[in-house]
């Protein structure tokens, strides 16, 4: 019987290729049967009519199909919702990484820039300024085009009470394209029209109007249009500084203070300490890096001194800024919270970090307005910086373009 | 019935248990991203390490307000009391164990004459006023050394105009008289002056002398001999080189320049001195952080602070053979995981230690 073999080798082959589905499949089919079968065995009690014996094993297949595609639909919802609450855990757990990142940028970024209109700042008239400032929307650089910030300092402790004066105000205009950078510190003691009327030292803008009349006062006696501004404050500063783990400082000189302001590490705000900040290279920490960017007294050149080496510091941070990642995002945010602001939204300021460490040193110039573009004066019992406006104008729209 | 419940009741706690550990990892994941800058905690303390390489004699060194010694490799403590202040710039004293090293509190440093193995001798100097809020009675000493006459030299912040400005100058005094007997040099105002004094055999004084012209500030290498007269400048203001460190023989000079860096790193550079002229200088290291050169007592090299990575943490390098022109060998990385005061220079006793005895 070779035939036979055969072809019981063949059906046993077949069987094994049968898949899981249809053997499930097979199954059902043999239970339809018997129950179809049942009756024939006991033909003699049958009362049912013979149509329903037909019919039942379909509805029964169609109840089984219907509650499997119920099972595996459940199956499937269940599935998903296990999979969205994973999904919602781990959201969970980012946002709460994030807060601090979200609190700050929701509080210190996009804050509103109030502009005057062009016509209303005109240097000539700044009486007249302030009486005709009305809003308009902000004009900003398209991405990718240059732009211009104004950096602002403050000293914001307790001594000042909530009004503060800014004692570093500098332009910066960065070049997306060509990764090119111009710094140039405004003197705090040039004395200009304000804004926001009669005419002041530069610091007391700030103190006037806050950032908008601060960014007005810039954008009408240099003539220039400014994108951007960003403040901070003393402490911010420091703990910045100290977030990054310090910034590496090549000391210019011996900076020699016997007058500097105790405002941050005594009780009393007036009080003073002595600085001695040694000359080379040094890491320091935010409170060292403060001393070194805040002293003026004993520097020959004063306050053009410290705005050399506030922009030292900017660089040296911008070098450290490099080895950030977006997961210290909280971090900074939680050691600058209360003292920093900006008009740029976090999405900007996430677009200008790859900007800032991309840029070379080289390709970074350090623009300060000392003599002549300044000379000493008195005004109104005040010790000033006069401005020669025949001198900086040019300057400074050799960097950032005239308006 | 009840037992599925139960079943379900834990699956549901089970998968709550899950995401809420899932949603604690994501968290964590996510701060395990942040950047790996080294802070003052990855930084080890010297006698827990051991120097690459075996360097002729001691040298004394300063890490966060205290004092080393370096011999054989080996780190030793001095184990000096900070509660005070910060101890740095030690300065062996010539043919002894002892040392001198300054104090710095806040507001005021001090001299101190130390017995090299922890014990303070002396106090050389006293320059905290005792009328507190007037801060500016207080004075700065920094950058003490001894001379082949055996007096010591350093920058102080004397005398005062009573104005804002505070400058240094180079001064000289004995252990044994006044300390600051004879003013030396009179620095540029509102500069902050005189300072990394460091006395050659034939009695002059080389030191940084801060200067500022076209807006500018930088340091000179001067000269100064005899004393209040116009010193002899061997550097120029574009070169802006600092922190001399003369050979024992007195033929080569070190220096930190920052000349051209764009005031964000610094340069070393060693160059012949020949009668009062400094000879071209060559670059040993460019682009660095390079700080406080010194020579071995030998002559065979000399050490230097440079960060080795981002965190700016100073480690102490060394570059074998400086003194000959074109045999330099590369700069070797002697320390890891430490952060020296870079500024405070180290100070190279040609003596090998005596082993510390009980005290």
């Amino acid at each position: 019987m070779p035939g036979s073999r055969s072809s019981t080798i063949r059906i046993a082959r077949a069987s094994a290729r049968v898949s899981p589905a249809r053997r499930r499949s097979a199954r059902c089919a043999s239970d339809t049967e018997s129950v179809y079968r049942r009756p024939e065995r006991n033909l003699p009690t049958v009362t049912l009519p013979s149509v329903e014996f037909v019919i039942k094993p379909q509805v029964r297949r169609e109840r089984a199909s219907v509650r499997r595609k119920y099972v595996r639909r459940h199956r499937v919802l269940l599935a998903f919702l296990i999979a969205v609450g994973f999904v919602l855990s781990g959201a969970v757990g980012a946002l709460a990484y994030f807060m601090p990142a979200i609190v700050t940028a929701i509080q210190d970024t996009g804050q509103s820039l109030v502009r005057s209109s062009p016509k209303a700042s005109t240097a000539a008239s700044p009486s007249a300024s302030a009486s005709a400032a009305a809003t308009q929307p902000p004009v900003v650089a398209p991405p990718g085009n240059p732009f211009t910030v104004l950096l602002l300092g403050s000293d914001n402790d307790a001594k000042f009470g909530g009004t503060v004066l800014t004692q570093s105000m500098i332009l910066a205009r960065v070049n997306p394209t060509t990764r090119k950078v111009v710094m140039e510190s405004i003197p705090r003691d040039l004395w200009v029209p304000l804004s926001t009327g009669g005419s002041a030292k530069i610091d007391a803008a700030y103190l006037h109007g806050g950032a908008s009349a601060a960014v007005a006062t810039v954008e009408q006696d240099f003539h220039i249009h400014i994108d951007h501004y960003a403040w901070i404050g003393l402490l911010g500063l420091v703990n910045l500084i100290n977030e990054v783990g310090g910034i590496d400082v090549v000391a210019t000189n011996p900076v020699m203070d016997d007058f500097y302001p105790a405002d941050l590490s005594g009780k009393n705000p007036y009080a003073y300490e002595r600085v001695a900040v040694l000359p080379g290279p040094q890491h320091m920490n935010g409170g060292e890096a403060l001393m070194y960017v805040r002293s003026r007294h004993g520097d020959l050149r004063s306050d053009f001194g410290r705005s050399q080496r506030q922009q030292q510091v900017l660089l040296a941070l911008r070098a450290k800024a490099k080895l950030l990642g977006i997961a210290d995002l909280p971090d900074i945010a939680t050691a600058m919270a209360n003292d920093f602001s900006t008009d740029m939204s976090i999405s900007q300021i996430a677009s200008l970090l790859p900007i800032a460490s991309n840029v070379q040193l080289q390709n970074v110039q350090q623009v300060i307005l000392a003599p002549p573009y300044s000379s000493s004066g008195t005004v109104a019992n005040q010790d000033v910086l006069l401005p020669d406006w025949s001198l900086i104008l040019p300057e400074t729209h050799r960097f950032f373009p005239a308006v | 019935m009840r037992a599925q419940s139960i079943r379900r009741v834990v699956t549901v706690v089970t998968l709550l248990a899950l995401m809420a550990g899932f949603g604690y990892g994501v968290n964590r994941l996510i701060a395990s991203r942040k950047s790996k800058i080294p802070t003052q905690a990855t930084v080890f303390i010297p006698t827990g390490t051991r120097a690459k390489i075996v360097l002729p004699g001691t040298l004394y060194l300063a890490q966060n307000g205290e004092l080393y010694r370096l011999s054989d490799g080996f780190f030793t403590n001095l184990h000096l009391s900070v509660a005070q202040g910060q101890w740095m710039q030690p300065a062996y004293v010539p043919g002894t164990q002892d040392i001198v090293a300054v104090l710095r509190a806040s507001e005021y440093s001090d001299l101190y004459l130390l017995d090299g193995q922890g014990g303070i001798v002396r106090q050389l100097s006293h320059n905290a006023t005792n009328q507190i809020p007037n801060v500016w009675l207080n004075h700065w000493m920094f950058w003490p050394r001894f001379g082949a006459d055996g007096k010591l030299y350093f920058s102080y912040d004397q005398p005062k105009s009573g104005t804002f400005a505070v400058d240094f100058n180079v001064w000289s005094g004995s252990l044994t008289g006044a300390l600051a007997n004879r003013q030396l040099t009179d620095s540029n105002a509102y500069t902050g002056g005189d300072v990394n004094p460091v006395p050659l055999s034939n009695g002059s004084v080389m030191y940084s002398r801060y200067a500022i012209g076209s807006g500018n500030v930088f340091s000179l290498i001067a000269l100064q001999s005899p004393a209040l007269r116009n010193p002899v400048l061997l550097t120029t203001p574009a070169q802006d080189c600092g922190q001399p460190a003369p050979s024992r023989d007195g033929t080569m000079v070190a220096m930190v320049c920052i000349g051209g860096t764009g005031l964000q790193s610094t340069r070393l550079e060693v160059a012949p001195l020949v009668g009062n002229t400094l000879g071209t200088p060559r670059v040993l290291v460019n682009n660095c952080l390079c700080s406080a050169p010194a020579w071995a007592p030998d002559g065979s090299g000399l050490v230097y602070f440079n960060p080795a990575d981002s965190s700016g943490h100073f480690e102490l390098w060394w570059i074998k053979g400086a003194l000959a022109a074109a045999t330099t060998s590369p700069a070797v990385q002697v320390t890891t995981n430490l952060d020296f005061d870079a500024t405070s220079p180290p100070s190279w006793s040609p003596l090998a230690t005596i082993p510390t005895m009980s005290r």
